[in-house]
């Protein structure tokens, strides 16, 4: 029997504002740009939760129901470093820790109890651990599965700890709203609740094959979710073992839509630079480069392009979704929002160049120290010079965006 | 316009646009074929303004004019014939009526004034051997890169001097390079030109057509390329840009080198490459006192190695290639010895005929792969 914690990190971008500005603590506080702009919410804290406030709602809409509160934008790099200070404590706990993103993550405790003690006393030291080393607060959520282990964290909320037993699965999940699921959302919740199931033990009670019917593997995997069992997506695989991401991407949305084309090639510039240290950091190159683009009327296209050779050079990925960007951009309409994505992904990047004298050993060994000091002074310590004018906040969404890409 | 012409004579004319009509409808005339009947016949010419084609053949003509059918269309129809005479005739509507026998077809064309007008075809700068240069496009081609963003790859460096025919195509990972010997009267000090590839495959196929004999009329002004074989017309707009200074890249000496049969190396390539990685087409070639050995893993698939005696008593040294850009050298070249030449892992390998030719230089270079 297999235990497993998930640790997540209570309010984790408004906790560490609070680190740097103690005057926040208590307040509501919203991160993710000023109460004009546009853009969505990237966290809130618990007091302006209470007025409906919650991430991924717009800006705008924010402010509305909370007008008091206190708008950030909020420090990308603050947030980095808190998560990898968090991290180091879990790996003094095990050494199976997988972050699931940038505030939470799972740890595979099996086999630890000669040295951490049975799961719960285990438990209590990594929460105060936590608290101890980095003044930050989570929840954790132990059971013999991911995914009740995720659950529990979430009942766990705030600053608590809650054990599932083995065997005591179904009693907990059972009174649930399926929205608890992950990978249950607004549209396959709202299909539930159409058949008539609204709690855990609804659908726990329904026939597999009508699930499959419905919704085909997704809902074979709602059926073994709803048992409590690791199923479907990333919770089939162990904890650790991590199968290593299908695709790198970021994007940006403009604050306003622009059809500046320095400006806009500028932004696919910081992108690719974006995406090619990602690739560094996972030891991986791409093959294939998609470009993402959307314009003012929300009519999106996707381009993709596959190289010859596999890249994970910065100027090498920032001009092939150049030339994708001109040969599929109608000038002069407004783009909203722009995307680079990478796939295609191989451990080896071997091919070696003819015409470039030894350039590309020279620039993969440039970028490797480039990485090391964007690690230690932030990220824009170091950038190409094409991407200089399209420095723009990047926003991370708690709990949204994962370290580990999805497929 | 009204003309007869014999249905395999149409064919084979019509076959010769398909490489060259657009095939993606951005502009649509650009899919049609123009046919002109005149004093000589009739003149079929295609374009996509990037490369185009015009050729004639003899026709029978009742009444003189140009309109333009949709090249495909009519090539898939005709084909369908029967060997017979084939009349068309252009309506006032643009539109074509085909007779042949009992068949009576109409087809949808556009007005001739729409078609771009090809460039005027500048006067004679040599006459090319057609033989001589479809061999060097066969040996250099599949060099070329394929990646449009890398614009000045996309083709060959044609050279002309008056004593020889160079020809240079790389895609930043290997550089095929051919120079035949030959006079080419007309030619004082070096014609360069930067050839596209699609150009290239198409003079492969009139070049077969024309016969090894055959004489091309080359010229050029300064945006095309112009190769008259007899009275079929090939033209291409020239690539914009530098092409790599090779020169430099060439590796001036290798410290080893061993031959190996062409054959035997190609099949012994082909057969471990079945085990390396899809997408890298990795594999090794370990050299050592007495032989090659060949090999590649893909630690889910299964594994492959094979060793060919050789004659080498240097250092043994390990290197990493990709196994397509090896299997396409030995495909071009033709049967006998190919001689590998090396320096260590690091360092560009080069492959070369193994006999040793006054009349044709042809190098090879490939670097490795990080292993």
């Amino acid at each position: 029997m297999a235990t497993i914690f998930h640790v997540d990190m209570d309010a984790f971008f408004v906790s560490v504002e609070e680190l740097y500005e103690p005057s926040l603590k208590g307040k509501a506080v919203v991160v993710g740009g000023k109460a004009h702009e546009r853009g969505v919410v990237s966290a809130a804290s618990y007091e302006a939760r209470k007025f409906g406030v919650h991430s991924a709602m717009p800006l705008r809409q924010a402010a509305k129901l909370c007008p008091h509160a206190i708008f950030i934008s909020g420090q990308r790099e603050r947030y980095a470093e808190a998560s990898r200070a968090v991290e180091q404590v879990l790996r003094e706990f095990s050494p199976l820790v997988e972050m699931a993103s940038i505030d939470e993550a799972y740890l595979d405790m099996t086999g630890t109890e000669r040295l951490h003690g049975p799961p719960l006393r285990a438990a209590h030291r990594l929460h105060a651990a936590v608290q101890q080393q980095t003044q930050l607060n989570c929840s954790i959520g132990i059971a013999a599965s991911r995914l009740v282990a995720k659950i529990a964290s979430d009942q766990a909320k705030r600053h608590g700890i809650l054990h599932v037993l083995p065997g005591q699965e179904a009693t907990f999940l059972g009174p649930l709203d399926i929205h608890r699921i992950p990978g249950v959302g607004e549209v396959t919740g709202q299909h539930l609740n159409g058949m008539g199931i609204r709690r855990i033990r609804d659908l726990a009670a329904l026939d597999e094959g009508l699930l499959r019917s419905r919704f085909g593997r997704l809902g074979l995997a709602l059926a073994g979710k709803a048992r409590g069992e690791d199923a479907g997506g990333w919770f089939d695989t162990a904890i650790g073992e991590d199968g290593g991401p299908k695709s790198i991407s970021h994007e940006h949305t403009y604050t306003e839509d622009t059809a500046d084309q320095t400006l806009l090639e500028s932004t696919l510039a910081k992108l690719s630079e974006m995406v090619a240290r990602r690739l560094r950091d996972h030891a991986l190159h791409a093959r294939t480069v998609q470009l993402k683009l959307r314009y003012q009327d929300f009519s999106t296209i996707t381009r993709a392009h596959t190289l010859d050779q596999p890249t994970q050079l910065d100027a090498e990925i920032m001009r092939e979704s150049r030339a994708l960007f001109r040969a599929n951009w109608k000038a002069g309409r407004k783009i909203r929002l722009l995307g680079v994505q990478v796939s295609s992904l191989t451990e080896s990047g071997g091919q070696m160049n003819l015409l470039s004298g030894g350039q590309d050993e020279k620039w993969q060994r440039a970028l490797s120290a480039v990485d090391k000091l964007r690690g230690r002074f932030g990220d824009s310590t170091v950038s190409l010079a094409a991407g200089l004018q399209g420095e723009f906040r990047q926003r991370v969404h708690e709990g949204k965006e994962r370290i580990r890409p999805k497929s | 316009m009204e003309f007869t012409v014999n249905k395999a004579d149409l064919v084979r004319e019509l076959g010769l646009s398909q490489g060259v009509v657009e095939k993606k409808t951005t502009i649509p005339i650009l899919s049609n074929v123009l046919l002109e009947a005149g004093d000589n016949g009739l003149t079929l010419t295609a374009t996509d303004l990037e490369l185009g084609i015009r050729s004639t053949c003899a026709a029978r003509v009742a009444k003189k004019g140009a309109g333009t059918i949709p090249a495909k269309r009519l090539l898939d129809y005709v084909r369908l014939l029967p060997d017979a005479e084939v009349t068309i005739k252009f309506m006032e509507n643009q539109w074509a009526n085909l007779t042949c026998g009992r068949s009576k077809t109409r087809i949808a064309g556009m007005s001739r004034e729409s078609y771009p007008e090809l460039p005027p075809t500048p006067e004679k700068i040599v006459d090319l051997p057609a033989g001589l240069l479809a061999s060097m496009i066969t040996r250099t081609i599949f060099a070329i890169s394929n990646e449009e963003s890398r614009f000045t790859l996309n083709g060959a460096q044609l050279i002309l001097k008056p004593d020889s025919i160079t020809m240079v195509a790389t895609d930043g990972h290997r550089l095929a390079l051919v120079e035949e010997k030959t006079s080419l009267e007309g030619i004082s000090g070096a014609y360069k030109a930067l050839l596209p590839k699609k150009a290239m495959t198409e003079i492969l196929k009139l070049a077969g057509d024309a016969g090894a004999d055959a004489k091309i009329a080359f010229s050029g002004d300064d945006n095309h390329l112009f190769f008259q074989f007899g009275d079929r017309l090939l033209l291409s707009r020239k690539l914009s840009g530098n092409f790599p200074d090779y020169e430099r890249v060439l590796p001036k000496e290798h410290a080893h080198s061993v031959n190996l049969a062409k054959d035997e190396l190609k099949a012994t390539i082909e057969r471990v490459a079945q085990f390396s990685d899809d997408r890298s087409r990795a594999i090794r070639l370990q050299v050592s006192p007495g032989e090659v050995k060949i090999y590649s893993s893909l630690s889910e698939t299964g594994e492959s190695e094979e060793s060919i005696p050789v004659e080498y008593a240097g250092p043994l040294v390990e290197i990493g290639f990709n196994a397509s850009y090896m299997i396409e050298f030995l495909r071009a070249l033709p049967t006998g010895e190919a001689k590998f030449l090396f320096k260590d892992g690091q360092s560009a390998g080069e492959m070369q005929p193994g006999e040793v030719s006054e009349q044709l230089t042809y190098r090879y270079v490939v670097m490795p792969m990080r292993i």
